[in-house]
């Protein structure tokens, strides 16, 4: 949950700008509300805020007290600001000291370009190495990846999208990996849920696969396992949350963390991060594509899908791997892919409030296209509210593009660029799972929404 | 004449911005994210918030300066535009604070520890932090010029030097002389 420290808030109203959803209500100069009905926990204003307690002010409440009321971690340092997220970095801790808890985690692409800036790194630096050495010393038994899920993601869209066209069904199709996005969908246009795609995103269906095929792959009982992701995200938590998101006999995802929590975690360890030595991530879970890891980035879900799509449906190798029509800023953009007989209209928008006009428009029947991806922070997931919060504004949007071009350079410099060729994904599919859409793949990795209206 | 800045109180939105970048332009290094910076957040700017008035406060660089002229050990002094605290010569007596009519100066917590001074805690005793004056140094050797002027996003902020005062007096004072005239027609 997203709140507003009451005693802090000054009224500037500057997270009002930066709120796809209007969700802050107050008078200008008066402490700010949050609408949690329409609030769709982006983040975004944890970001822009500036005002923070300051060390001298005696008026307000002690800063223990306020560290204790926003489940930070004790040992945070950092000045405390108005806006907030609940964290849950505390259960982690707790949970890593336990024992008789077996602990898998997963890392969303975007966490390895980011998480390095919170020790002092340039911003953007590119760390997946040293990501998987700081979770391994903080105790966690599996090291895995979210890239990973995003590569079965793309296996399970990119299979319904290819049923939807060929069978008439429920067109255009929506992206369903941002939970903001479904949230958003469920409140503000609930007439328009049969156009999400009915996959859970890659964190529900990593949680999913992590206390069936990873607690079968490690023989541990399901109940022993405690599922943890880390996200650059506030609004995976409230996902994880769902009450529908427990398909494999238990809560998926038990504890979110994001960006910030996990460098708070590093540090409260005393891990000095910038000296790691790099590691990898555990098989079978913890190997990924490009593909997958592209995700974090606006255009990402959908280059990844066409990759896979375009090779499943022709049966031959795409011409070039870098669709770069399809990456790009905040806003919309429109491109097409022809695929055997086929063209494929494609949107992608970044940023919540630029999908409104083409919601508006599938909903008078005018919209003129098969498939759209749709993520609420400006850039997608590297722009996320639960990335390192950056002090300088002249630096919010250097620090963006730095790790855009890493998630790229991250994705060319990977062997395997394409979803469908992760061998540890054709291994989860002929041992496990069957095939994309089926019988296991449908309760495991599906999921249903709800009106919220 | 010294140079000074001085925010305005009607454009002023109390966002804090200001005392952030004052933060962040005086750390020793270059650094981005809130989490990576590990002690106390040390402005030299303050943000006054009472019913009915928002505005960020800071020192006035006086001519005259009260808090150069009551400082014992002389650690406060004129120095090219402005008034600059030498916080090695600072022994923390806090007379500057008190002579201050603006409330523009305070006392911030170092790093470096004391010689010989001690406090005592639960772990026995450690010496005692080194805590002297502190305020606007108009962002010394900053290429960009004061951090707050540059980061407000709501414009407040004036930099007022010797030729824009000048010029401003030049300008009233033409206006003052066309009013009387005007007036005795």
């Amino acid at each position: 949950m997203i709140e507003i420290d009451q005693e802090l808030c000054t009224g500037c109203r500057r997270c009002n700008e930066v709120c796809p959803v209007d969700a802050i209500e107050g008078l200008q100069g008066a402490p700010q509300q949050i609408n949690h009905d329409k609030c769709v926990n982006c983040g975004q204003c944890v970001q822009i805020c500036s005002v923070y307690a300051s060390a001298f002010d005696e008026d307000i409440s002690p800063r223990e007290e306020k560290i204790q009321e926003r489940g930070l971690l004790t040992t945070v340092k950092e000045p405390l600001f108005a806006a907030y997220y609940q964290g849950q970095a505390r259960g982690a801790q707790q949970m890593l000291s336990d024992s008789n808890v077996y602990t898998m985690v997963q890392c969303a692409p975007a966490v390895r370009m980011a998480i390095g800036e919170e020790f002092g790194m340039l911003l953007g630096s590119l760390t997946p190495g040293k990501l998987a050495a700081a979770l391994r010393k903080l105790g966690f038994d599996r090291i895995y990846d979210t890239n990973f899920a995003a590569d079965l993601a793309i296996m399970e869209e990119g299979s319904e999208l290819i049923e939807r066209v060929t069978t008439n069904g429920v067109l255009p199709m929506f992206t369903s990996c941002c939970p903001a996005w479904v949230k958003f969908v469920e409140q503000q246009y609930p007439e328009l849920i049969p156009h999400l795609s009915s996959c859970k995103s890659p964190q529900q269906m990593a949680g999913a696969m992590f206390k069936t095929y990873g607690a079968k792959v490690d023989g541990v009982a399901a109940t022993k396992v405690c599922s943890v992701a880390v996200m650059p995200c506030t609004c995976k938590q409230f996902e994880a949350k769902r009450s529908e998101m427990a398909d494999s006999g238990q809560r998926d995802v038990d504890l979110v963390l994001t960006t910030r929590e996990l460098a708070y975690l590093i540090k409260a360890a005393g891990i000095d991060f910038t000296t790691l030595r790099e590691e990898g991530f555990d098989k079978p879970m913890g190997t990924y594509t490009g593909a997958g890891n592209i995700f974090g980035a606006t255009g990402g879900v959908m280059e990844a899908a066409v990759r896979t799509g375009y090779e499943l449906i022709t049966k031959e190798a795409i011409p070039d791997v870098n669709l770069e029509c399809i990456r790009g800023g905040e806003g919309v953009r429109r491109t097409s892919v022809t695929v055997g007989d086929l063209e494929l209209k494609l949107v992608v928008v970044a940023g919540l409030k630029h999908v409104i006009p083409l919601l508006e428009a599938v909903k008078a029947g005018k919209a003129d296209f098969h498939f759209m991806e749709v993520m609420t922070c400006p850039l997608g997931c590297i722009s996320g509210g639960g990335q390192p919060k950056i002090l300088w504004p002249g630096q919010r949007e250097h620090a963006v593009t730095s790790r855009k071009e890493s998630i790229y350079e991250h994705d060319r410099n990977l062997k395997v660029r394409k979803s469908h060729e992760n061998p540890e994904i054709k291994k989860i599919y002929k041992n496990f799972l069957g095939e994309p859409l089926g019988h296991e793949s449908h309760h495991l990795l599906h999921t249903t929404y709800q009106a919220r209206r | 004449m010294n140079t000074f800045v001085v925010a305005n109180p009607h454009k002023c939105i109390g966002c804090k911005a200001c005392e952030i970048a004052c933060a962040v332009a005086h750390l020793p290094v270059d650094i981005n994210a809130a989490a990576a910076r590990q002690t106390t957040f040390l402005p030299r700017i303050n943000l006054v918030r009472a019913p009915r008035v928002t505005m960020p406060v800071q020192c006035r660089q006086c001519e005259d300066a009260p808090c150069a002229n009551v400082c014992p050990v002389n650690a406060i002094a004129q120095q090219e535009n402005r008034i600059v605290v030498h916080s090695e010569l600072c022994i923390g007596c806090k007379a500057c604070m008190v002579a201050c009519p603006f409330g523009a100066m305070d006392m911030a917590i170092q790093e470096e520890e004391q010689s010989i001074l001690q406090v005592a805690n639960d772990r026995g005793a450690e010496r005692k932090k080194v805590m002297v004056a502190h305020k606007c140094d108009l962002c010394t050797g900053r290429p960009g010029g004061p951090a707050c002027v540059e980061v407000c996003p709501a414009e407040a902020f004036v930099v007022v030097n010797p030729q824009k005062l000048i010029r401003n007096m030049k300008e009233k004072r033409l206006a003052s002389a066309w009013g009387m005239l005007s007036g005795r027609r």
